[in-house]
């Protein structure tokens, strides 16, 4: 089964690699790992401006923030892609490439999923650290961006990489609409053999899953290293002076 | 001798005047009426739940009031006015809290050089060298480089202090900063605190030490049930107390 698995990549390399490219789109593996990281790119700040939003005292900003929040999350990922690509253009009126409609849904997906992340790690901070600033007179925005933001983002790193992580999973899901990706290519490439699904998906399967280790080895690093710097020089662990407040934690 | 009342030498550095605030129909500071001059040290003692700590954050306005007003260098802290204006004032008014609330994602230094540069514009370089000195002052110098969470109770609360002093605030408040102290820490905190009152710093502090308070303080203000109830230098304070609630609270203290 090994040798059925090489052979159907050396023959098939270059369309899971770029799918039609440059006959047609860009597709496969290199489609995928650009829409993944496009859509972790945004999604991430795009999450803390949600984050801020449902914490901001006007709500104006908190309400439908909140609304939309809870409207995503309550609602699969599926049936949102199906709706921007059904509903969008039919409103509109205008053609919207698949590959822009799965990334749009999946920023706004994935955000909302994430703002809930990092709005958990900055109310698990406490209010000594807000008060400290402002007692200190620093803006909002200032203490955010300088006191707040770096300890939360730090403390969710675990969920953050999960969140990440289920982004490039649910890139796969641009399938139903026809964006050009790995499983896309893959998808083509069954189709061609017909005798092999499970040799072609099992392919498939190994490459999502190297990508998705390689994220979190990547963050296990950082991680770490922050926590080397932050224990200093002196000998001995750092003992914490007070206790960790305990992050809410992504099943 | 030749400058008028209203010239900002003689304002006193902080007034309260009837301040009052509640929580519904609970009062927690009735008509505070109260003030601090230039230079001088007042500790705020009374029985917990009288309403210290809640009388200390409204001067910086972490807490707000219900009615009255609090005036530093002339001007009102709780009056309407634009977030900025009211960021400017906290960054003048130095606060040191029970719980030191160091950053614990910066090391000792950046704590205390973090808002001259981010709040007043200082350069990093003249901010950073002015911590040194200040932690130098406090003496932590060699834990410069070390972070908040390698350090002993007693040193967080002193960088605290130090990060307080690197705005340069004319004035200082303390809440019981050292009541979360192990009693072996305690002495090293106070040094730093009397080392400030003998260089003519204008001090406002909330603490259960009656020994500071005794040597160091030039009033005491002794509140009950949200009230201030006896004003008075230390030594009429701790022998001659005239409320019977002072008096009940000072043989307490004793036993």
């Amino acid at each position: 089964m090994i040798n059925d698995m090489i052979a159907i990549i050396s023959d098939h390399w270059l369309l899971l690699l770029i799918g039609q490219y440059p006959n047609g789109p860009l597709g496969g593996l290199a489609n995928t790992l650009i829409l993944s990281a496009l859509s972790i790119a945004l999604a991430f700040p795009v999450s803390i401006l949600f984050a801020l939003a449902r914490l901001s005292k006007w709500r104006m900003l908190r309400w439908p923030v909140t609304a939309l929040v809870y409207i995503t999350r309550g609602v699969p990922l599926l049936m949102l892609i199906l709706w921007s690509y059904f509903l969008v253009p039919l409103l509109t009126g205008a053609d919207v490439p698949s590959f822009v409609t799965m990334l749009t849904t999946l920023v706004v997906y994935q955000g909302a999923f994430l703002s809930e992340v990092v709005r958990g790690g900055i109310v698990a901070l406490g209010h000594g650290q807000m008060e400290a600033a402002k007692a200190l007179g620093h803006s909002y925005l200032g203490a955010m961006r300088f006191i707040i933001l770096p300890q939360a983002l730090y403390n969710m790193i675990p969920s953050i990489i999960s969140t990440f992580v289920s982004t490039i999973k649910d890139t796969t899901l641009g399938y139903v609409i026809n964006v050009p990706d790995l499983t896309f290519a893959a998808n083509q490439v069954n189709n061609q053999l017909l005798t092999q699904p499970f040799q072609v998906f099992l392919i498939l399967a190994i490459v999502y899953y190297a990508i998705c280790w390689s994220l979190t080895q990547v963050a296990n690093i950082i991680e770490r290293r922050i926590t080397r710097r932050r224990a200093g020089e002196t000998r001995g662990p750092a003992v914490p002076a007070e206790p960790r407040p305990i992050a809410l934690e992504q099943p | 001798m030749t400058q008028s009342a209203t010239s900002p030498e003689l304002l006193p550095a902080i007034r309260l005047s009837n301040v009052c605030k509640s929580y519904g129909d609970h009062p927690v500071l009735k008509n505070i009426d109260a003030q601090v001059a230039r230079g001088e040290v007042v500790v705020i003692c009374g029985p917990s739940g009288s309403g210290k700590s809640t009388l200390i954050r409204t001067i910086n306005r972490l807490e707000e009031i219900s009615s009255g007003s609090i005036t530093f260098d002339g001007q009102n802290i709780h009056a309407p006015m634009p977030t900025k204006a009211l960021n400017l004032l906290r960054s003048r008014i130095g606060f040191v809290f029970q719980n030191f609330n160091l950053f614990p994602h910066l090391s000792v230094v950046d704590n205390v050089s973090m808002s001259p540069v981010r709040v007043k514009g200082v350069a990093p370089d003249v901010a950073y060298d002015k911590a040194l000195r200040l932690l130098d002052r406090v003496g932590l110098a060699d834990k410069a480089k070390a972070y908040p969470a390698q350090l002993s109770g007693g040193q967080q609360q002193r960088v605290a202090i130090a990060r307080a002093l690197a705005m340069e605030p004319p004035v200082m408040l303390f809440d019981e900063p050292t009541s979360a102290l192990d009693p072996e820490m305690v002495g090293e905190v106070l040094a730093v605190m009397k080392s400030l009152a003998a260089e003519g710093m204008t001090m406002l502090c909330v603490t259960h030490e009656m020994g500071f308070a005794r040597d160091v303080a030039d009033r005491i203000w002794f509140i009950d049930a949200g009230e201030i109830i006896e004003t008075a230098p230390p030594e009429t304070f701790f022998n001659n107390p005239r409320h019977p609630r002072a008096q009940r609270f000072l043989a307490d203290l004793r036993h």
